[in-house]
């Protein structure tokens, strides 16, 4: 008889989805948010990580909050920059005649476009 | 997933990183040290690109960097090539969380009002119910039978009829 009591069934009642939506106050931004975080696995918006920027983000004192749209854009940004700084990298190395994208090459796209000067910090000589 | 990576060390993982360089120019051989110097050049357009984000955000004495400030501060440092693909990729998003939207509310348009739907949500949970208690009915009759088997298997108690009145 013990047995049957520990056996009790519990159901969970289910809220149907949307009355749920409307009871609460609506936040936009946090629907959004979870919204885009979940539509990225599905058909990826973004391939880096954004938890992973979103320290470095935060590694500035002096930043403040950041919005999860700000952070994809930050992220996608980021990629095109890879994209632009690898491919000019390369018409230097293919201009060589070499096979292998070498530092000096970054180095000649750093030192070429005006865009990216705030870089030459980054270079060690 | 924590990482204990320590600050100034923060980059992109690299893994990624190398698939995107991959991407980018395949059948090209990149030195270990120029994509060192690629993700750190990484790190540092980030933080570049945020802090004069976050300027822009507080000139409008906005609390949080938004989509917007992003856009002025690409404007901003020169790297406008990227605000129109940028744009671009900020519609997708808004698109795309307004069809995961629009999928969670289809639900109201069944075109079933919704007390029906409440009734069909009870009487699928009484029918659990009574599945339930038939299964475990079941079950116990069953360690039942077991149990008076084992004893007769014993031979210490012949069979007794009163041993069928549980209920």
């Amino acid at each position: 008889m013990d047995q049957m009591e520990e056996n009790e069934i519990e159901l969970e009642t289910v809220v149907l989805d949307d009355t749920a939506d409307e009871i609460l106050p609506p936040s936009t931004e946090k629907i959004a948010t979870t919204n885009i975080e979940e539509a990225n696995k599905v058909e990826k918006i973004v391939r880096f990580p954004v938890t992973r920027i979103k320290h470095l983000v935060k590694m500035d004192p002096d930043v403040n909050l950041c919005s999860q749209e700000a952070l994809f854009l930050i992220t996608k940004t980021t990629e095109f920059f890879v994209e632009c700084l690898s491919k000019e990298a390369y018409s230097y190395t293919s201009q060589s005649k070499k096979k292998t994208v070498q530092k000096r090459d970054v180095e000649q796209a750093i030192d070429a476009v005006d865009a990216l000067a705030f870089l030459e910090g980054v270079l060690d000589s | 997933m924590a990482e204990a990576v320590p600050e100034e060390e923060l980059t992109i993982p690299r893994a990624a990183m190398n698939k995107m360089i991959k991407e980018i120019v395949p059948s090209v051989r990149v030195a270990n040290e120029a994509r060192e110097l690629i993700l750190n050049c990484c790190s540092e357009f980030i933080h570049l690109l945020a802090s004069e984000a976050n300027e822009i955000c507080t000139q409008q004495q906005k609390k949080t960097i938004n989509a917007e400030h992003i856009l002025g501060a690409l404007d901003r440092l020169g790297f406008n090539d990227y605000r129109t693909d940028a744009e671009a990729v900020l519609k997708d998003c808004k698109a795309v969380a307004a069809k995961r939207r629009r999928q969670s509310t289809r639900l109201e348009n069944l075109g079933i009002p919704e007390e029906e739907l409440l009734r069909q949500q009870q009487e699928l949970f009484a029918k659990a119910r009574e599945e339930q208690a038939a299964a475990e009915q079941q079950q116990w009759l069953q360690l039942q039978a077991e149990a008076q088997m084992s004893l007769q298997q014993q031979g210490d108690v012949p069979s007794n009829s009163e041993d069928g009145e549980y209920s």
